[in-house]
């Protein structure tokens, strides 16, 4: 298991792809912050003003650290930046769903309305609930592997 | 000079300055972006609320209601017909031009108009206060909707209707 986790093809790979998936949801974030601010008040984890702050500024913490995890610059520390934001993610959906919310759009890529519920991809990949904890879960896992674990010189 | 063991050792090291670094510059990245880029907004107050926006609190809200003002319920209209502030009316964002041809003699003889939805990120009281608006009628918005009345124990009518 470590031998994998050690391998350097993996550690590019999923250093690509964990990079490449948090600088695209950063962007749409990016592009309309009141319609991100807006979904981050109806999450009801923090209250009108502190909701404002998170949406200016976490899209940008995202889009930094998977550029920078794309670049391979700092690559630990981006890593970890990423395993931070998740851990965070994770805590927040769990704590709306335990108290029952129901957020149609989690904001997490795009931040446009939900549009009719016929509408492809289906809901329950759109708003908070087990898909979105796992899926969180899955890209905690490659950030913490990308953290924690050094890759294999190659001879 | 280096044994391999160091050099393993300084590899794993994380330099939490970068870390910071990581996490301040997307900070000051984004009020940045906000301030200058004309897609920001205004950080100090609820998104929600536009310029013209009358907001009233809960427990004056109670008091108007005490008075006899007209209270108009921005949720879906199933949430109405389950439970809903006592002589509310149904008038939901999404049905607004039905709902509002039923409600306007009430809406026209009200002495006082506030509308409420279900708080915390809900923006249907918003928007169908800015509705009322553009149809002349002044409407308050219930800061922070019904959750609110309840923290504050004001009445709610129970009872379902069809």
């Amino acid at each position: 298991m470590i031998a994998l986790l050690r391998n350097p093809r993996l550690h590019l790979v999923l250093r690509l792809l964990l990079g490449a998936v948090f600088v695209y949801a950063s962007l749409d974030k990016i592009w309309d912050p009141a319609a991100f601010a807006r979904i981050v008040y109806q999450w009801q984890v923090v209250g009108p003003v502190p909701s404002n702050l998170v949406a200016v500024t976490l899209p940008w913490i995202e889009l930094a650290a998977g550029l920078l995890l794309i670049a391979g610059v700092w690559k630990r520390e981006s890593a970890l930046v990423i395993a931070l934001l998740l851990v965070v993610f994770i805590v927040a959906a769990g704590s709306v769903m335990a108290r029952g919310i129901d957020v149609e759009n989690c904001g997490c890529v795009s931040v446009a309305k939900a549009g009719p519920p016929s509408d492809w991809p289906p809901a329950w990949t759109k708003g908070v609930g087990w898909f979105l904890v796992s899926r969180n879960l899955v890209f905690l896992g490659a950030a913490l592997a990308l953290a924690i674990v050094t890759p294999q010189r190659r001879a | 000079m280096h044994r391999d063991g160091a050099c393993y050792f300084r590899d794993m090291a994380v330099h939490w300055k970068r870390f910071i670094l990581i996490l301040v510059a997307g900070v000051a990245a984004g009020f940045a972006w906000n301030a200058a880029s004309g897609r920001g907004f205004a950080l100090g107050r609820s998104v929600l609320v536009q310029a013209g926006d009358e907001l009233v609190e809960a427990a004056d809200a109670g008091a108007l209601l005490r008075r006899g003002a007209l209270f108009l319920d921005a949720r879906p209209r199933d949430f109405w017909r389950m439970s809903r502030i006592p002589g509310s009316l149904p008038l939901p964002e999404e049905d607004f031009d039905r709902a509002f041809a039923e409600a306007e003699p009430q809406v026209r003889r009200a002495s006082g108009i506030v509308v409420y939805c279900s708080g915390f990120g809900c923006e249907a009281s918003h928007i169908v206060a800015r509705k009322l608006r553009e149809r002349g009628f002044i409407a308050a918005i219930l800061d922070e909707g019904l959750p609110a009345w309840q923290d504050l124990g004001l009445p709610i009518d129970a009872e379902p209707r069809s």
